[in-house]
């Protein structure tokens, strides 16, 4: 491959085109009419800007793509994630122009995005499972006779779905009614698919996932977990790696479930499979999310891998150079999402421009990130600033690393995710490990922040003070009135 | 006429607080250099970088781990000329719904002329993919709908004029 095309924007293109560039290899960006100054665009040997600002018309338009990386000469296109990542057919199309895809097959994205049909794949693997039902019902008293078997609560999920839209909870049988009518109605107006099945509702869960990565020869290895259970409106904010509940056991064991769902699949490039992990340390298989995740630079700190080259190096039909014993552990790292939202006000958007904007730098500390100072953040996409990652020796280190990494990262303009990051990593229930996927409902509260804010106000405000009177009594002579009264008189 | 000035008001970002003499004296205050200083107060040792000072030294910028925060010290007469009338009246009638951030306007909920109650959706504002739904914070009459769904709006711009 001599040229490849990042379908995307923001610091995804741009951490995809800094190891394009290493390889030897020569990036062409696409944009929207709102990103010319966008780091990507300024950073790719080649750059087309494909249409307006709307993501529909820009960076969904899958034609307008393959036009201009056909018209550039290019022989692979990197979707990053989100956009057309987990677009079957847009996937279809690219190979069908003759390029490649850098990513996995249609027909895994096509098995892989039907929750249904992914457990349909899986089924002969014996991979664990929340317990429930594996095809679409819709009859209600059928819906009552598996709770009943599985036990209440249970959760009704629409099968196209995804980011908690078309899920609902149920107690009790006399709710059912009501609400497989709403989650049919949900699933259907959401996802255009009014499938919904029904699974034991976990309640204390935890999310933890697992990174593989494939080639196109069946080889198959997993690059251990990730631990992604601080959420706020079921999104990540934070993950880690290892998780500090897996134990080795676990670990072999999760990673070999993980490897066998990509298998299911005939599964090529990296891919991420998602575990739900109940109090007791059973973890069922949720996903497969058939892209490059958001939060893999966790991984690729501790197992030393670069998952983007190894894509790249898949799609080129390389076979995988290391195998699963290559992959071990090496400390601890973290990532904290810098979302420009306001965690005082509901983390609703909060738009504007960078009017400072300083990253934090040291060993072990990675900032991925889409913006310069001075930049605004356009109103049409995802409100991720930046990634903060770091990496230590061990899980307190890490963690005191990104506190100070939080506090050494100047962003003002827009409200962020920065201080919500403080309060996490300094809750005792991050510290100690103990906390599941309700973290944020269970603990955090505005009022936490604002109260160490009015703290720190406070003693601002004395610094003021005595700043302002010791500098009065140095200008002292100056500052006095009558002198200066006199002086005009003189004249 | 100012000789013994007692209390100063302090606005630190959206805070204010107020001290005394006798508190101000109490913190002990070392400058590390022209801009960087330490204060210890009730045992709490915080580090404190001046980063913006206007020529008077009432009104500054300071950051404090990591956060920064704008500065504005009022003595007993500034005080005094403060309560002589320029602060403005809280009870104001309000005229006109403002977008609260910049985004696109999808669906108006609400027609002209039409009565509406506190707490009612007036529209829904999109931005960055998220459905934000602007209510009404008093009971209104709608007397012009300034936008159309589809319409991109600026933070501040007139969405809806009330009677």
């Amino acid at each position: 491959m001599k040229k490849i095309l990042v379908a995307n924007r923001g610091e995804i293109a741009l951490r995809i085109m800094r190891t394009i560039r290493k390889m030897g290899i020569k990036s062409v960006a696409v944009y929207s009419e709102a990103d010319r100054h966008s780091p990507h665009v300024l950073f790719a040997d080649e750059a087309v800007c494909i249409g307006p600002p709307p993501s529909n018309q820009s960076y969904l338009n899958g034609e307008k793509i393959i036009e201009v990386s056909k018209a550039l000469g290019v022989d692979g296109i990197h979707p990053g994630y989100g956009f057309l990542s987990e677009n079957a057919a847009f996937a279809q199309k690219v190979t069908d122009a003759g390029i490649e895809f850098i990513g996995p097959t249609p027909e895994a994205m096509r098995v892989m995005g039907s929750k249904l049909a992914a457990k349909e794949s899986v089924k002969k693997y014996n991979i664990p499972m929340v317990p429930g039902i594996d095809r679409a019902i819709e009859d209600v008293n059928e819906a009552i006779d598996v709770a009943n078997r599985i036990g209440y609560p249970v959760l009704i999920k629409a099968s196209a779905g995804g980011g908690g839209k078309g899920m609902r909870i149920v107690e009790k049988a006399d709710d059912m009614q009501e609400q497989m009518e709403r989650a049919i109605s949900e699933a259907k107006s959401s996802f255009g698919d009014g499938s919904v099945f029904i699974e034991k509702y976990v309640t204390s869960p935890r999310h933890i996932e697992v990174q593989v990565v494939a080639d196109k020869y069946g080889n198959v290895i997993h690059g251990l977990e990730r631990e992604c259970s601080i959420q706020r409106r079921h999104q990540k904010v934070i993950e880690e790696t290892p998780s500090a509940i897996v134990t080795p056991e676990m670990r072999e064991r999760i990673g070999e479930a993980a490897v066998k769902v990509a298998k299911s699949c005939n599964y090529v490039s990296t891919g991420t499979v998602e575990f739900l992990v109940d109090d007791k340390l059973n973890f069922y298989f949720l996903e497969m999310n058939t892209r490059l995740q958001v939060e893999h630079p966790v991984s690729e700190m501790i197992i030393g891998l670069d998952l983007v080259e190894q894509q790249i190096r898949i799609a080129r039909g390389e076979q995988l150079a290391v195998t699963q014993e290559d992959i071990i552990s090496n400390g601890h790292a973290i990532e904290l999402r810098v979302y420009a939202e306001d965690p005082l006000n509901n983390f609703l958007p909060s738009i504007g421009t960078l009017t400072k904007y300083e990253r934090p730098v040291g060993e072990g500390i990675r900032v991925d990130d889409g913006y310069e100072e001075g930049m605004t953040i356009p109103i049409y996409y995802d409100p991720m600033i930046a990634k903060l990652v770091v990496h230590g020796k061990t899980r307190t280190e890490a963690i005191q690393k990104m506190l100070q990494a939080i506090r050494e990262y100047k962003i003002e303009g827009v409200a962020t995710t920065l201080p919500f990051g403080t309060f996490v990593f300094e809750h005792d229930a991050f510290f100690s490990g103990k906390f599941d996927t309700h973290f944020v409902k269970n603990y955090y509260t505005p009022e936490k922040i604002r109260e160490k804010q009015k703290a720190n106000a406070e003693i601002a405000s004395l610094v003021a003070l005595k700043y302002w009177q010791e500098r009065k009594k140095m200008l002292g002579p100056v500052d006095h009135k009558s002198t200066s009264w006199k002086r005009r008189l003189a004249h | 006429m100012a000789e013994t000035i007692k209390t100063y008001k302090v606005k630190a970002n959206d805070f204010v607080f107020s001290f005394d003499q006798a508190a101000i004296d109490a913190a002990d205050f070392i400058k590390k250099s022209g801009e960087e200083f330490n204060l210890i107060c009730e045992n709490r040792s915080v580090n404190a970088r001046l980063l913006e000072s206007d020529s008077t030294g009432k009104k500054l910028k300071l950051e404090i781990e990591g956060e920064s925060f704008e500065l504005e010290i009022k003595d007993e007469l500034d005080q005094m000329l403060d309560s002589m009338g320029f602060s403005t009246a809280s009870t104001k009638h309000i005229k006109e719904i403002k977008a609260p951030m910049p985004g696109l306007v999808l669906d108006i909920a609400v027609k002209e002329g039409q009565e509406v109650k506190e707490g009612d959706r007036i529209l829904i504002l999109e931005a960055m993919k998220m459905e934000n739904s602007i209510l009404i914070q008093s009971n209104a009459v709608i007397k012009r709908i300034a936008v159309t769904p589809g319409q991109a709006v600026d933070k501040n711009q007139v969405l809806v004029e009330l009677e």
